[in-house]
């Protein structure tokens, strides 16, 4: 609090000027009190200390000064340097004229002091002062022997007359004063000019012990400044033994009194200012020694103070930068003045005011933009649709969540690569990567088109629509892709179309065939027996001819009525490999050209299905593989039954993968195979693969067929329950090889 | 007076440096209290007796003046003497408690054109006149029946002690004198602090 208060009333202009005044004054009352002023003369002492004390002080304040900027240098503090460039600039400014007038000044000093003493001004003064003496001494040596004489009169003059005697004696020798004493100093009679002075003046104990050693006294002796008189005393030696001294003051005349005394003075004062001649000059000296080391010393304390004040908008200017770099654009400066420092901290502060309020904007800005992203990432996300981009080159820019279900690729590892580079990492792109690749090439901004891929899970239809983006002319922008994975919706239209036909067929065939079965067997009923034997025979050929294929046509038509029906499930728990072991144990014991090698996951978990269904679907599946086979070679069949992950969707579904050693499917059929009637047999109706792959669907599973090279099917049905051990059980996890001999 | 006599000009290195050493042995002495160096100023036989219902004050004092300080005094720079006495009363469990003080004050002045040696007492301003130096500080060594205070202001069932000092007064040389006689042993003369009790 008090030293807040100190603060401030030494901070600020006017204490400083405040100051710096007293000093002046201390200094100039120094220097006056030096020439012995009367005045100051007393003051001298505590003016010097004053003045030491203050440069003490000063000298403390630049210290601390110095300390603080050496700390502020090595710390790098902003302005630091500035600092230290301006205060060296001042005090070489300052020091070296001043050094330069101390110099000359010490010299003028000293031999202006020396200049004072003359040999030749002495002498004079001595001479004047030896002229004065002798011209005393002779005044002194008459009056003397005028007292000698009056002494001797005095000794016959007894002692009730002395007193008049003596005032006559006094008159006549023409002196101030008489004074007749004992030798002991006791006066026996005395005659005075000033008749008011009672008390004479009387002698001091040297006089008496002179006068007792029998010798005279005869002194010159100073009355004041003025005035100046001879005292005189000659013993008096008496018969009776009691010896009396006549004590005798003789005035000097005025005007040599006063001519004595001024040679007395000037001799006196020249001779003190010959001895203070050193002192003198030290003291002056000194003076100037002081005055210029304060003058100094205040000169580098209002350097410190200027370069801090110069400097400090400056190291503002430099701590502000700092901070804008920083990234604080919130930093505002003091304004130190109206002058072209206030001017550019102005500017900046005008500076880092816009610049804070663009940030903010464009900050603004970005958040809108990141929000509009993240609406569209989020819109994009949901589509059930795939969305992508690319550009000119074909790399792609975007794609969604569900472009990457669609296409079974990583959107994150596939963004930045061209659409040929992931055809070559995926290798079931590539009829969708040749078919934007040909767009591109084309002119037209919208297209169209029907892409078929053959992926791990598959056969898939693309819908893909493009349309071009707009780009910054004259590049183009590329393009947009939307796709849909339509084969779930080709296959059910192409579902529905073929169970209309069967439900037709089964309709309109079945009707007339038991009309034509019956009218058959009347034909053949009326006229065999009426017929002769060899019309009887063509007859009972054709008719039962009729009746047979009228029989394969029911058989086909309720096939066909059974594909179009929808089946009753009637769902189960059931165990896949116990299912497999079954049917294919009574291949092995009835067919003798079949290999069947197992290789069944033990941990396979349970599944909810038909097993009426399952085991039809199995008993079709390997009856195609023996049909497909050459009837001479040995099928060998493997069947492997697995539990797999799919990888995105976390769900996990068991797989049933049944291999040939055929021919596989023919290239040309691979496309429709699950399409009622297509067949390459001889036999059937070709509705074994329809059938099958409908049976999946009712149980919510997937299909597909591939040829490596013999054929190969895959089948994969969804667990509903959570599988016993949570391991992620691998692709044949344990396998058990079955194989039925031939016979 | 407009030249100047070589014998009176000295090298200005030499002044120089003593004026550094000046200035350091200034700070030194203000940092330092002003001790005074080895006895210049000697007291003895001091006694006090009762006269007339005053104390009076008996007393021998050796002035044994520095060489620079007689040169000065011959030089005509006069000299003051000062005669410090302090009057205390003794307290047990307390500070004493100052009494009585008492300055005298004698300014020595030789007197060029007579020879003389002028001994002003300054509290009086009583002149006296000496013919030599010798006379002159024998003659104020010699205290005698020198009044120091009223019998009054004694009480005389208290202790009393009384202490005496003889210096010579710095602050009454010329200016320039001082600032290098506060710090040169010649002429910082004086006695030390003589004390003792005041027999009733």
């Amino acid at each position: 609090m008090v030293l807040n208060t100190l603060k401030r009333l030494t901070s600020g202009p006017k204490p400083v000027i405040i100051a710096g005044m007293l000093l002046l004054a201390s200094l100039y009352l120094m220097s006056a009190a030096t020439r012995n002023s009367a005045l100051f003369g007393q003051l001298y002492s505590l003016l010097l200390v004053i003045n030491i004390l203050a440069a003490i002080l000063l000298l403390a304040l630049i210290l601390r000064q110095l300390f603080r900027l050496i700390q502020q240098y090595r710390q790098q503090v902003a302005g630091s340097r500035l600092t230290t460039r301006l205060v060296i600039m001042f005090l070489v400014l300052a020091l070296t004229p001043a050094s330069v007038v101390y110099y000359f000044s010490l010299e003028f000093l000293h031999r202006n002091i020396d200049s004072w003493f003359d040999v030749r001004v002495e002498q004079a003064l001595e001479d004047s002062l030896a002229l004065g003496r002798t011209s005393l001494e002779d005044q002194l040596r008459t009056s003397l022997q005028k007292t000698r004489t009056l002494a001797t009169e005095l000794t016959d003059t007894p002692d009730g007359a002395i007193a008049i005697k003596l005032n006559e004696l006094r008159q006549r020798g023409r002196a101030a004063e008489l004074i007749l004493l004992n030798v002991h100093g006791r006066v026996i009679a005395s005659s005075s000019v000033d008749q008011t002075q009672i008390v004479p003046s009387l002698p001091n104990q040297a006089l008496l012990q002179q006068i007792r050693q029998g010798l005279d006294y005869a002194r010159l002796e100073p009355v004041d400044d003025q005035h100046l008189q001879l005292r005189i005393a000659v013993p008096i030696p008496l018969p009776s033994g009691e010896d009396r001294l006549l004590h005798a003051i003789y005035p000097i005349a005025e005007r040599l009194s006063k001519l004595a005394n001024s040679v007395q003075y000037s001799f006196s004062q020249y001779k003190e200012l010959a001895f203070l001649q050193n002192p003198l000059k030290q003291s002056f000296s000194l003076t100037l020694s002081l005055v210029l080391m304060l003058s100094l010393l205040t000169a580098v304390w209002a350097a410190f103070s200027a370069a801090h004040r110069l400097m400090r908008p400056i190291s503002d200017l430099a701590e502000g930068t700092r901070a804008v770099a920083a990234g604080d654009y919130d930093k505002r400066l003091p304004l130190p003045g109206r002058d072209e420092l206030g001017f550019l901290v102005r500017s900046f502060n005008e500076m880092t005011r816009k610049i804070s309020l663009s940030r903010d904007q464009a900050e603004y800005s970005q958040h809108q933009l990141e929000a509009q992203h993240a609406y569209l990432e989020t819109v994009l996300g949901r589509l059930s649709s795939g969305v992508i981009t690319i550009d000119t080159h074909g790399i792609l820019h975007t794609a969604n969540a569900a472009a990457g279900h669609i296409l079974e690729f990583m959107p994150e590892q596939a963004i930045g690569k061209t659409l040929s580079e992931l055809a070559e990492q995926y290798a079931s792109l590539e009829p969708f990567s040749t078919a934007i690749e040909q767009s591109l090439l084309g002119e037209s901004s919208e297209w169209r088109a029907e892409v078929s891929l053959s992926g791990a899970s598959g056969r898939q239809i693309l819908m893909c629509r493009a349309s071009r983006l707009p780009g910054e002319d004259p590049v183009p922008g590329g393009q947009v892709i939307v796709f849909d994975d339509i084969t779930a919706l080709v296959q059910a239209q192409r579902d529905a179309a073929w169970g209309e036909v069967a439900r037709r067929l089964a309709h309109e065939i079945k009707n007339p065939l038991t009309p034509i079965q019956l009218s058959a067997e009347r034909l053949r009923h009326k006229y065999l027996d009426k017929m002769n034997s060899e019309d009887a025979k063509v007859l009972d050929s054709a008719t039962h001819t009729i009746v047979q294929q009228v029989e394969a046509m029911k058989e086909m038509v309720n096939s066909f009525a059974e594909y179009a029906r929808s089946p009753s499930m009637n769902n189960a728990s059931l165990n896949m490999n116990a299912l497999v072991r079954e049917v294919v144990e009574l291949y092995r014991n009835s067919v003798r050209q079949l290999q069947v090698n197992l290789e069944l996951d033990d941990n396979l978990p349970m599944i909810e299905a038909d097993d009426v269904y399952l085991r039809q679907l199995l008993h079709n599946l390997i009856k195609n593989s023996l049909e497909a086979g050459d009837k001479k070679e040995t099928v060998s069949l493997t069947i492997t039954t697995r539990t797999r992950t799919r990888h995105k969707e976390g769900n996990q579904f068991i797989e049933l993968q049944l291999e040939d050693n055929g021919p596989g499917f023919p290239e040309d059929i691979l496309e429709k195979i699950f399409d009622p009637y297509v067949t390459t047999k001889t036999k059937g109706t070709g509705l074994g693969m329809s059938i099958v792959k409908k049976i999946i669907e009712e149980h919510g599973g997937e299909l597909w067929v591939q040829n490596t090279p013999g054929a190969q099917v895959t089948i994969q049905l969804p667990l509903k329950e959570t599988p016993r051990g949570k391991e992620d059980a691998t692709p044949g996890g344990h396998k058990v090889s079955l194989k039925s001999k031939t016979a | 007076m407009g030249f100047i006599t070589p014998a009176l000009s000295k090298p200005n290195g030499y002044k120089t440096i003593r004026l550094w050493h000046f200035v350091g042995a200034v700070l030194f002495a203000l940092l330092n209290s002003p001790a005074y160096g080895e006895e210049s100023f000697s007291v003895s036989n001091i006694s006090t007796h009762l006269h007339d219902q005053v104390y009076l004050l008996d007393a021998d004092i050796d002035f044994r003046f520095s060489d620079e300080a007689l040169k000065a005094l011959d030089s005509g720079v006069p000299l003051t003497i000062s005669l410090e006495i302090q009057v205390q009363r003794n307290r047990t469990y307390w500070l004493d408690e100052d009494v009585a003080e008492l300055e005298q004050r004698y300014q020595i002045f030789y007197h060029a054109l007579s020879g003389q040696f002028l001994v002003q007492n300054q509290n009086s301003s009583a002149t006296q006149i000496y013919p030599s130096l010798e006379a002159t500080l024998f003659n104020l060594g010699h205290v005698r029946d020198l009044p120091l205070l009223d019998e009054k202001l004694i009480d005389p069932e208290e202790k009393y002690e009384l202490e005496l000092r003889v210096r010579l007064d710095i602050e009454a040389l010329p200016a320039p004198l001082r600032p290098f006689a506060y710090v040169s042993e010649e002429w910082r003369l004086a006695s030390d602090w003589y004390t003792w009790s005041l027999t009733h």
